[in-house]
């Protein structure tokens, strides 16, 4: 098990790993993909870890095995309980895919090992599910949509399509925004959940919305079926205007989707051109090291490394303590003002309406509206 | 025809003693390895029964693996069943899908008959995936393991769980090998060397067929009910093509028609996979590269190429094993 | 729902079906000339996308691109047939299986490592980035490119196959291997050819498929199964198969998408299913 043992000092190289091992105060098992559909993600959630945790001085303090999730259940899970049971890890952290947070919720729950979740936005995780060991720095997919639902009527759209992928991600996100939307007095005149990782062609979705009578598309596309369904959008003459969950749009992909991508309007938790001093330090540091923007997946991994931070500063070291203590984290992330809810273990967190724009030759995103500190409901979660 | 010669009950002993120590005298990780294997071995023998000496080359098995492990999730978490009860009728239903679609694709062959079995397959996963009863993509949680406490068992322990995992494993293949030696194995050999000779005989071949995968899918489900025990959690990632043909490269790697083959095959590629993603996240190229290299290398998979070896030096061996078609040649026919 | 609607589900179905058929073609010629199953076509689609992408960004150029990605593909293709195809003619199916499997994961990991994780993309040249009027429609200019494009290779391909010397060649090596080499035919370089062919298909899908759907590591891995779908309803080895089997896939999958939603994932296996327990050799298999 060599691989990813060792501090984040660039000194102690892998050989020396079990070295820094022995004298880091907390020992961190990071839990993402790095092969398959969603290694770009495990990636640039790993880059922000790091990053928090250099920027703090504190390389040496910490330990990190990775393992690699391949974004599947019984993988995830297996590396969870080598984490847990064999490398002893004090906390974990990561998980792209909810499946995988699905597979895991038993285990961490019943092992009682504090798990921070950068990514997997499953509602369940921190509503029925919930569980005092699983703390979600990220966002739930309920709380990235709903606050589209009003946003979109007081613009004066009064009627919408709805896209997404046939899966259960898919589902929770729709829906959120669709109840709030209809709460706000909002009609969903008609909607299609497309066959998932299977669509190649969003052309015939696209004639159906044409001549459905809706006065704008909402979707939720991440990844290449995000780029593919913009940019088919494009291709298509751009007939309604395009709103939706801001993973459509993430600076991740919105190079490759090109002038497509101009005019749509999305929500999402975290936008690069935020105005705040701490995001501004943030994103010029961030690209210093790296070379590119952050985007929502890097602020997430970020984010995690300063919640557990936050967490052993206010005195934690073991796992119960370290879990003890996450509910009460709260600070200004480059993302806004964040808190873990102690009601749900969910992040509370200013969700960004930004429209992408043209930049001279490259895009960007311009927020126009800002919904501050949305929260989750319990929703069936009996945390207090 | 298959014949358990003294090698391949050698290599089964070693494969299985060298399993249970390293699940006993390894850390935690170890055993999950060691399950990991026993799953993928069940599945490649189950897979082999069919494929190399009923020349069914399935792309289900992944799936009729997920359907056992569904049912069994069924069973006992959305209908309160105990689970033992529940583990036999799982293993039916899988039974129960093999043999319908041996039925219907029965007058299929060669790619037409992989395809078709992937579109069943495929129809499996895309159900399950959709319902959400089933819990769509999320899956289901919450199972468990049988309660053996009555026998002293611990089945929660983990040393405990790789041993008995180790346990079906060798159970398997001690069936494997008796259907394959009876008169029922020796007629599907034969059909699958010469379906109209067999058919003049007076053979029903699309029924034995048929028969054959339900027994290799009944095989298929203690793979699947293995799997739901270990994880504790399912989901339709368990039905995707792509296990099957995982498991297909396994039993064509470790050496197809030869049962003990795929057993080594599966040893050899969990452990590979392991080592090799230790050091890097690009683990694909590298079996990529093993799995062209074990066919240039002769064409027989590995074990397959073991047996070739040892038939040479030996020719008069000891326990003469008449004709033992290598998998090259039973391919061929099938062309 | 007028009339527009049906005529842009029906353009819409048409374009996917002629995607389909340029990666499926190449796949089913290789198949009934050469008896090998290249699970590896996909992943010549995928490297077609990445180079063209790579080609476009460093010359500016979508032609460039799209001239230049299946030479590329070509040539990966002539060396994998000097290296690996030719040896294993006589494997057997399994060998073949396992060794283009292989190619499957070298191929997916030398993208990684090439062009990273992050899905790539690449923007239709000004020329057809608008839209077109058609039969009363608007819609868009590359999409009818693509019409275009599978319209005139189908064409081509006919024309040879059923005019030409070389054409008659081939015919005859796939109805007879071992008499068309007694005939004077030299079959050796007649496999290179059409291997060749083939793979400069696949790395044109892959090129022309790039400006509409986005590339990514797993693109050579989900398009195997639907080409292998339309290979199998067609009948292998046959270009009227792969037409055939185009044009039902791609109406299948348009008009499911468009009629019954909710079984849009599962009806093309229905659909394979159905014709392999009705013909189990496909619609139109070349030898009969």
């Amino acid at each position: 098990m060599k691989r990813g043992l060792s501090t984040i000092a660039l000194a102690a190289a892998a050989s020396l790993g079990l070295t820094g091992a022995a004298f880091a105060e907390t020992t961190v098992g990071l839990l993402l993909p790095y092969s398959g559909t969603y290694a770009a993600l495990g990636n640039d959630i790993t880059d922000g870890f790091n990053f928090a945790i250099e920027e703090a001085g504190r390389a040496d303090a910490f330990a990190i095995v990775r393992e690699d999730t391949e974004a599947k259940p019984p993988v995830g899970l297996a590396m969870a309980r080598k984490l847990v049971l064999e490398d002893e890890v004090d906390v974990l952290v990561g998980v792209v895919s909810s499946g995988v947070l699905g597979a895991l919720r038993d285990f961490v729950d019943g092992a009682e090992v504090p798990l921070i979740v950068a990514n997997a936005g499953n509602d369940a995780a921190t509503g029925e599910a919930c569980s005092p060991y699983i703390v979600r720095v990220s966002f739930s997919n309920a709380q990235v949509n709903r606050p589209m639902g009003q946003w979109l009527v007081d613009q004066g759209i009064g009627k919408v399509y709805t896209l997404a992928p046939d899966y259960a991600a898919g589902h929770q996100m729709i829906e959120a925004f669709t109840e709030a939307y209809a709460a706000a007095g909002g009609e969903v005149v008609g909607g299609e959940f497309t066959p998932f990782g299977q669509t190649s062609d969003f052309g015939p979705y696209l004639t159906n919305a044409g001549s459905s009578g809706a006065e704008a598309i909402f979707v939720f596309y991440a990844g290449g079926e995000a780029i593919s369904f913009v940019k088919q959008y494009g291709s298509f003459g751009k007939k309604l205007p395009l709103y939706g969950s801001g993973f459509l749009t993430s600076p991740l992909y919105v190079g490759a989707e090109g002038e497509a991508a101009v005019g749509v309007t999305a929500s999402l938790h975290y936008v690069p051109t935020l105005d705040t001093p701490e995001n501004k330090a943030f994103v010029d540091a961030f690209k210093a090291k790296f070379e590119r923007t952050p985007s929502e997946y890097s602020v997430q991994g970020y984010d995690a490394a300063r919640t557990l931070m936050a967490a052993i500063d206010s005195g934690a070291a073991d796992r119960a303590s370290i879990a003890a203590a996450l509910p009460k984290v709260s600070y200004a992330s480059p993302r806004g003002p964040v808190e873990i809810d102690p009601a749900t273990n969910n992040v509370v967190q200013n969700i960004y309406i930004y429209e992408t724009v043209a930049d001279g030759d490259g895009l960007t995103q311009k927020v126009v509206g800002t919904v501050e500190a949305v929260r989750d409901e319990p929703n069936g979660c009996e945390l207090q | 025809m298959f014949h358990q010669t003294a090698t391949r009950t050698l290599v089964l002993l070693i494969a299985l003693a060298g399993l249970a120590i390293y699940a006993t005298s390894g850390g935690y990780f170890a055993r999950e390895i060691v399950v990991e294997i026993a799953i993928l071995a069940i599945l490649a023998v189950s897979l082999d029964v069919a494929a190399g000496f009923g020349g069914m080359v399935s792309l289900c098995h992944g799936a009729i693996m997920g359907i056992a492990a569904y049912a069994y999730a069924i069973l006992t978490v959305k209908l309160g069943l105990p689970n033992l009860p529940a583990a036999v009728l799982s293993l039916a239903a899988a039974a129960i899908f093999g043999t319908l679609v041996g039925w219907i694709t029965g007058r299929t062959t060669g790619i037409f008959f992989i395809m078709a079995t992937l579109a069943f397959g495929q129809m499996a996963y895309t159900t399950i995936f959709k319902s959400r009863w089933l819990g769509g993509d999320d899956g289901i949680g919450s199972l468990s393991r049988f309660d053996l406490a009555w026998l002293g068992i611990d089945l929660d322990d983990s040393l405990v769980f790789a041993l008995y995992a180790l346990v079906l494993l060798a159970l398997v293949y001690i069936a494997a090998a008796w259907v394959l030696r009876s008169a029922f194995g020796r007629t599907l050999s034969g059909i699958h060397a010469n379906e109209d000779r067999m058919r003049a005989l007076g053979v029903n071949t699309v029924i034995h067929r048929a028969r054959a995968l339900g027994f290799s899918a009944l095989l298929a489900g203690v793979a699947g009910i293995l799997a739901a025990q270990h994880t504790l959690y399912i989901s339709p990632q368990l039905l995707f093509w792509t296990v099957s043909g995982e498991v297909l490269i396994v039993v064509i790697l470790g050496g197809l028609g030869t049962l003990i083959g795929p057993l080594v095959g599966a040893v050899l590629f969990v452990l590979l996979k392991h080592q090799i993603s230790d050091y890097t996240d690009h683990w694909h190229i590298v079996i990529g590269l093993i799995l062209i290299a074990t066919v240039l290398a002769g064409g027989r998979g590995l074990y397959g190429q073991v047996e070739h070896m040892l038939a040479r030096r030996r020719p008069a061996p000891e326990k003469p094993a008449p004709e033992k078609p290598g998998p090259e040649k039973k391919g061929l026919s099938h062309a | 729902m007028d009339a527009g609607f049906w005529v842009l589900q029906l353009l819409n179905a048409t374009q996917f079906s002629m995607l389909l058929f340029l990666l499926s073609v190449g796949l089913t010629v290789i198949f009934g000339l050469l008896h090998f199953v290249n699970l590896a076509h996909g992943a010549l689609y995928m490297l077609g996308a990445y180079v063209g992408i790579s080609v476009a960004a460093s010359s500016g150029s979508f032609w460039a691109a799209f001239i230049l990605a299946p030479i590329a593909v070509t040539a990966i293709g002539a060396v994998l047939y000097v290296t690996l195809i030719d040896r294993l003619r006589g494997a057997g199916p399994m060998n073949q299986v396992l060794v283009t499997f292989g190619l499957i994961f070298v191929f997916l990991d030398v993208v990684r490592l090439l062009w990273g994780d992050v899905a790539l993309s690449l923007t239709a040249p000004k020329s057809l980035s608008g839209a077109a009027e058609i039969l009363g429609v608007s819609y868009p200019a590359y999409r009818l490119f693509i019409i275009g494009l599978g319209a005139v290779v189908m064409a081509s391909l006919w024309l040879v196959l059923s005019r030409t010397q070389i054409g008659a060649m081939i015919r005859a090596s796939v109805e007879n291997e071992a008499m068309a080499a007694a005939l004077g035919i030299n079959v050796g370089r007649l496999f290179f050819s059409v291997f060749c062919l083939g793979c400069a298909l696949a790395g044109l899908a892959g090129v022309a498929a790039a400006p509409i759907v986005s590339a990514t590591t797993g693109m050579g891995i989900s398009i195997l199964i639907p080409t292998l779908i339309v290979v199998v309803i067609g009948g292998l080895g046959s270009l009227q198969g792969a037409i055939l089997g185009s044009f039902i896939v791609g109406f299948i999958e348009t008009f499911g998408a468009v009629l019954l939603p909710g079984f849009a994932a599962v009806l093309i296996y229905v659909l394979l299913a159905a014709v392999l327990v009705l013909r189990p050799e496909g619609l139109l298999p070349a030898r009969g």
